[in-house]
C-alpha cells in the first residue's frame, strides 16, 4: 500500500486539492444551487467524455489525434434528428447509403483478387485513379435524380426549424413519399452498386503490396449479402417501415435514433479509417490536417442538409412531461406522470439533461470499461497502445482492430451527439465547442487514459457549471464589500487555466502515464 | 534434414537505409540455429524480415517449403512462428495471465499448456496476477518465452535471450531453451557467443547486412581466427 501512496502523491494531493476547491466552491452558494450545479457538471461531463473517451481510445491506439470528432458529434445529433422528426426521409436514404457502401462489403474479396494481380507500376498506379474517377462519374450521374423525401431550406415553412418545432407541439408536417420518376429503379440500384464496387476495388489496388492470400470462400460474400438485404427491405417496405416509426412513442424512437446515430458514426469511422486515415500511418502531419479538413468539409455538408439555423430536437414523450403534477416530487410520481423536471433536495431538476443524460454517460463508461478490461478484443487494445508491432507478432490483425476502435470512437462521438441534442438543441457551432472541452479534458485527465478521459471530463463539466452559477449569485470577496460575478468568457477560460495548473503539476495529467 | 526456413538473398531497408543486402539463413528443423554477428550487423533485422515485420524488397523467405515475403506479418506468424523480442516486450499494464492469454490462436491454448508452461517456469505460476511491469528482468525473459509457446509455432524466433540478466538466470534459460527446442525449432539471435555456443547446433554469421559465414557450432567453436574475425572474441 505505501508505496502505491508514494509512487502517486502528486496525484493523491492533486485530487485532494480539487475535491477541497470544489467543496469550498459549493459552501459560498445554498445546498440546492450546489445539487443542481454538480448535476449539470456530471451532465456537461457526461457529454464530454463520449467525445473525450473516443478521442482517448483513438489516440492511445491508432497515435492519430482525431480532430474531426467535434463535428462527427455534431453529425450524429443531426442524423439522431433526422430518424427522430423524419423517419421517412432516413427510410429513403436506407438503400440509397447501404449501396454506396456496398462495395466495402466485398474487402475480403478483394485484397484476395489483388493478390492474384500482377501489374507493372506504371499501369498500378494508372488503375485505382481511373476507377475513382469513373465511379465518381456515376455517383454524379445518379445522385442527383434519386428520389428522397426532404425538407426544403428555402421555404421555412417546411424547413427543419419548422418540422421540429410542429413535432414539439406534438404534431407532424404531413410529408410526401419520394418516388422513382428521373431514373428507373433498378438503373439507380444498379449503377450505385458498380459506382461503389469499383470505389472500393480501387482503394485495394493502392494497398497492394500487402494484401491477404488465398481462395475466396462463400463468408467473403456474407457481409455483401446482408447490406443487399437492408437495401432491398429498405427499398420494398420504406412506407411501412416510415410509418411504423411514425406511429411509434416518441420515447422509443429517441431511443432507435440514438442507436441509428451511434452505428452510423461507427459506420462513418470504420469507413473514414479505411480509407483515409489508413494510406496516412506513417505521415502523422498529413492526418492531422485531413482530420481538420474532414471536420470542415463536415460543418459544410451539415449546413448544405440541414441548413445553418439552429433548431431544437423535441424531448422524448417520457422526459416532456407538464401539467398540474408536475415538477414530480417524487422518483414514483416521476414515472406516473413523465414530468420533465422533479424536485431533488429542494431544487428543480431537468430529468433529462441532469438525470438521464449522466445516466447514461455512467452506463457507456461502464460498457467500454468492461469492454476494455474483461474482453478479448479490450485485452488486444490495451496491448495495442503499449506495442502494436509486438501484438502483431502474435498473429494478430491489429489493423481489423484500428478499424474497430475508430468506428467505437466515432460511435461514441455521434452517440453523444444524438445524446445531447434534446438538452442542447442543434447547431453547426456545436462540436466546436465541445472539442475544445474535450481536448482540455484530456489534457487534465491524460491522453491515453480512459479513466482519465472520465475524470478530465467530469473536472470540466463541475468547473464550467460552477463558473456559470457563480455568474449568477456573485461570489463576495473576503474583507470587501465587492461581489465578484465572473462573465461567460471566463468559462472556457476557467478550463483552460485548471489544465494549465495541472499540466504544471503533472505534465502527464492526472492519470496519464510517462511514454 | 528439411529446412523449416529458407531465407535467401534478402535486402531489407528501413526508410532510406539499406540494412540487409544479401543475407541466406537456413535453419534444419527441430534444430537451434545461432545469427551471430556485431552490434548493428542486421541480426534483429533479419529475424523481423522473417515475420514481415520489416519489408523485404528482394530475395525470398520460405516458412516449410511456402513463400511467405509479401505476406502480412499476422499471416505469417499465424502459419506458427513465435518471436521473442529483444527488450521482451512485455505488455506493461497487462496482467501475466493476459499477457499469455493473448498470444492464445485457439480459444483454451493457454489452459492446454498450463502445466508444460509452469513447470518450465514456476515462477510466473505466483506472478499470474500481478501486471507484467512489476516483474524482474528474468522474470520478462520468461514470460516473453512462454508468450511465444501458448500457441502451437514450430519455429521460435528469440532475440538477445541472455541481454541483461544475472549469470544464474542465464543458465536458467539456456536450461529451458534447450527443453523447449525439443518442440520446436530454434532461430536464436545472440550477442553472448559462450551462450549461443553452448546452445546452437548451426551458425549464421552476419557482417555488415550480409551472411557471411555460416556452419555447424562445433566447427566454429574450434575455429578461434573466424571467431576473432568477425566477433571480435577470442
Amino acid at each position: 500500500m505505501k508505496p502505491f501512496f508514494r509512487r502517486n502523491s502528486m496525484l493523491l494531493i492533486s485530487l485532494l486539492v480539487l475535491i477541497a476547491l470544489f467543496a469550498f466552491a459549493g459552501r459560498g452558494m445554498g445546498s440546492k444551487d450546489f445539487v443542481i450545479t454538480m448535476l449539470r457538471g456530471l451532465s456537461v461531463g457526461a457529454v464530454t467524455f463520449l467525445v473525450a473517451s473516443g478521442f482517448s481510445l483513438i489516440f492511445g491506439l491508432l497515435d492519430v489525434l482525431n480532430l474531426a470528432q467535434g463535428t462527427l458529434y455534431m453529425i450524429g445529433a443531426y442524423i439522431g434528428w433526422t430518424m427522430y422528426i423524419r423517419p421517412d426521409t432516413f427510410m429513403d436514404l436506407v438503400p440509397l447509403l447501404a449501396l454506396m457502401v456496398s462495395g466495402f462489403a466485398l474487402n475480403g474479396v478483394w485484397n484476395i483478387v489483388v493478390g492474384h494481380i500482377h501489374l507493372n507500376p506504371k499501369v498500378q498506379r494508372i488503375i485505382p485513379w481511373t476507377l475513382i474517377a469513373l465511379s465518381l462519374a456515376l455517383f454524379a450521374i445518379i445522385l442527383p435524380k434519386y428520389p428522397i423525401a426532404i425538407w426544403d431550406l428555402n421555404n421555412y415553412a417546411q424547413s427543419p426549424v419548422t418540422y421540429s418545432f410542429m413535432a414539439d407541439q406534438g404534431t407532424r408536417l404531413p410529408v410526401t413519399p419520394a418516388v422513382f420518376s428521373q431514373i428507373s429503379p433498378f438503373l439507380a440500384f444498379g449503377g450505385l452498386l458498380l459506382a461503389s464496387m469499383l470505389f472500393a476495388f480501387a482503394v485495394s489496388l493502392f494497398g497492394h503490396a500487402a494484401q491477404a492470400q488465398g481462395r475466396l470462400k462463400v463468408k467473403n460474400f456474407v457481409p455483401l449479402a446482408i447490406v443487399l438485404i437492408v437495401a432491398m427491405v429498405g427499398y420494398v417496405f420504406n412506407n411501412t417501415l416510415t410509418n411504423f416509426f411514425l406511429g411509434m412513442d416518441t420515447t422509443v424512437l429517441f431511443l432507435i435514433s440514438v442507436l441509428v446515430a451511434a452505428l452510423s458514426g461507427a459506420a462513418l469511422g470504420g469507413l473514414m479509417e479505411t480509407v483515409l486515415i489508413r494510406p496516412l500511418y506513417s505521415r502523422p502531419i498529413y492526418q492531422l490536417m485531413l482530420t481538420i479538413g474532414l471536420s470542415a468539409i463536415g460543418v459544410q455538408i451539415v449546413q448544405a442538409i440541414w441548413g445553418r439555423n439552429e433548431f431544437i430536437m423535441p424531448k422524448p414523450s417520457l422526459f416532456a412531461g407538464s401539467g398540474g403534477a408536475c415538477p414530480a416530487s417524487s422518483l414514483a410520481s416521476w414515472l406516473q406522470n413523465h414530468c420533465s423536471t422533479i424536485w431533488l433536495l429542494g431544487g428543480r431538476v431537468r430529468v433529462y439533461d441532469e438525470i438521464f443524460i449522466p445516466l447514461v454517460g455512467i452506463i457507456v463508461l461502464i460498457a467500454v470499461w468492461i469492454l476494455l478490461k474483461r474482453t478479448r478484443l479490450g485485452m488486444v487494445i490495451r496491448a495495442g497502445v503499449q506495442d502494436r508491432e509486438m501484438v502483431e507478432a502474435l498473429g494478430i490483425n491489429v489493423r481489423r482492430v484500428f478499424t474497430m476502435v475508430f468506428a467505437l470512437g466515432v460511435g461514441l462521438a455521434t452517440f453523444g451527439g444524438s445524446l445531447a441534442a434534446p438538452s442542447t438543441g442543434l447547431s453547426n457551432a456545436m462540436g466546436e465547442s465541445l472539442l475544445l472541452s474535450a481536448l482540455i479534458a484530456l489534457a487534465i485527465g491524460g491522453l491515453t487514459s480512459y479513466p482519465g478521459a472520465a475524470l478530465g471530463s467530469l473536472l470540466v463539466g463541475f468547473i464550467q457549471q460552477f463558473i456559470i452559477k457563480y455568474g449568477q449569485i456573485g461570489i463576495p470577496i473576503p474583507f470587501t464589500d465587492i461581489v465578484f460575478k465572473p462573465s461567460p468568457p471566463i468559462v472556457p477560460a476557467s478550463t483552460v487555466l485548471l489544465m494549465v495548473i495541472v499540466l504544471l503539476i503533472l505534465p502527464h495529467g492526472l492519470l496519464g502515464k510517462k511514454e | 534434414m528439411t529446412n523449416i526456413l529458407e531465407v535467401q538473398g534478402i535486402h531489407t531497408f528501413i526508410g532510406r537505409y539499406h540494412i540487409l543486402q544479401g543475407v541466406d539463413v537456413s535453419v534444419p528443423e527441430g534444430s537451434i540455429t545461432a545469427l551471430l554477428g556485431r552490434n548493428g550487423a542486421g541480426k534483429t533485422t533479419t529475424l523481423k524480415s522473417v515475420l514481415g515485420l520489416r519489408s523485404v524488397r528482394e530475395g525470398s523467405i520460405l516458412f516449410d517449403g511456402k513463400p511467405v515475403h509479401g505476406m502480412r506479418s499476422f499471416d505469417i506468424a499465424a502459419l506458427g512462428i513465435g518471436f521473442v523480442p529483444e527488450h521482451r516486450a512485455i505488455f506493461r499494464d497487462l496482467s501475466v495471465e493476459e499477457n499469455l492469454k493473448i498470444a492464445e490462436r485457439h480459444k483454451g491454448d493457454l489452459a492446454n499448456k498450463r502445466d508444460f508452461i509452469f513447470d518450465l517456469f514456476p515462477d510466473l505460476k505466483k506472478f499470474l496476477a500481478m501486471p507484467g511491469l512489476s516483474l524482474s528482468g528474468g522474470q520478462q525473459q520468461m514470460l516473453a518465452i512462454a508468450r511465444a509457446l501458448i500457441a502451437d509455432n514450430r519455429l521460435l524466433l528469440i532475440d538477445e535471450p541472455s541481454e541483461g540478466l544475472a549469470p544464474v538466470i542465464i543458465e536458467h534459460m539456456i536450461s529451458v531453451i534447450r527443453q523447449l527446442s525439443k518442440k520446436s525449432t530454434v532461430l536464436l539471435v545472440e550477442q553472448n557467443f559462450l551462450v549461443a555456443s553452448k546452445l546452437a547446433e548451426y551458425y549464421v554469421i552476419i557482417e555488415e547486412g550480409r551472411s557471411v559465414k555460416a556452419g555447424k557450432m562445433s566447427d566454429l567453436v574450434n575455429d578461434r581466427a573466424a571467431i576473432h574475425q568477425y566477433l571480435g572474441a577470442a
